[in-house]
C-alpha cells in the first residue's frame, strides 16, 4: 500500500512531527508510514486522512500486490 | 489508542539498576562461599537454605530488572512500537524453543536448561526490541 502523506503534507505546509502529534504517535511512525515500511491501522489511517480533510483512499492507495 | 498493561518508562532505569545490582552482590556471595545451587545439584539442596536464599534472591533481581527492562513503555507507546514490541516477542519465543529443543537434545545438564529458559527468552527480546528502535531512530536522524 502507497500513500500521498507527504504530498497532502506539503500542501497543507506542516511537519512529521506536526502531523504526528496531531494524530498521536510519533514521528518514527509518520516517517516509516510515509517511506512505505510501515502498514498503519484503519484506526489510524482515517485519523491521518482527517488531519488532511480528505477520504482515506485519498491518502492512502491499494496496490496490485496487496 | 488503547492502554495496554506495560510498566511506567522509568522502570527502564530501575531495570537497569537491578541488573546492575545483581553483579556485584552475586559475585560478592560467590567470593563468600555461597555455590549456586544448580551449579552442585548433589550438595545441599535443602530449601530455605542460605544458599538457596541468597540464589534465589539474585536470580530475582536479575529476572525482575530483566523483566522491567522489557516491559517498560515507551516515551510515545504508538501502535508501531506496539507491533514491534509484538514481533520481537514472537521471535524471542521462537528462539527460546529452538534452544530449549537444541539443548534437551544434546545435553544432559536440565538444571543449567531451565535457567538458560529463564533468561533466553527475556534477553533477546530486549535486544531485538532495542535494536529496532535504534534502526528506526537512525532512519529518522539520517533523514533530518
Amino acid at each position: 500500500m502507497k500513500n500521498n502523506i507527504r504530498i497532502a503534507r506539503a500542501v497543507k505546509n506542516i511537519t512529521q512531527a506536526e502531523l504526528a502529534e496531531q494524530v498521536g504517535v510519533s514521528r518514527q511512525t509518520i516517517n516509516t508510514i510515509e517511506s512505505n515500511k510501515y502498514v498503519p491501522s484503519t484506526v489510524l489511517a482515517l485519523k491521518i486522512a482527517r488531519v488532511f480533510g480528505k477520504p482515506v483512499e485519498e491518502i492512502f492507495i491499494l496496490e496490485d500486490g496487496d | 489508542m488503547k492502554q495496554h498493561l506495560l510498566f511506567p518508562y522509568w522502570c527502564r532505569y530501575l531495570g537497569w539498576g537491578l541488573v546492575i545490582a545483581h553483579v556485584p552482590i552475586s559475585m560478592i556471595g560467590r567470593m563468600s562461599g555461597m555455590i549456586n545451587p544448580l551449579d552442585n545439584p548433589a550438595g545441599n539442596t535443602g530449601i530455605f537454605t542460605g544458599e538457596h536464599l541468597f540464589f534465589i534472591g539474585t536470580t530475582l533481581l536479575m529476572a525482575l530488572g530483566l523483566f522491567f527492562v522489557a516491559f517498560a513503555s515507551e516515551k510515545i507507546e504508538d501502535e508501531q512500537i506496539w507491533h514491534i514490541r509484538l514481533d520481537s516477542l514472537r521471535w524471542a519465543i521462537y528462539i527460546n524453543y529452538l534452544v530449549l529443543i537444541v539443548s534437551l537434545v544434546f545435553v544432559k545438564d536440565t538444571a543449567h536448561i531451565l535457567e538458560l529458559n529463564l533468561w533466553v527468552p527475556l534477553i533477546f527480546f530486549i535486544i531485538r526490541f532495542r535494536w529496532i528502535i535504534f534502526r528506526l531512530t537512525r532512519s529518522l536522524s539520517r533523514e533530518k
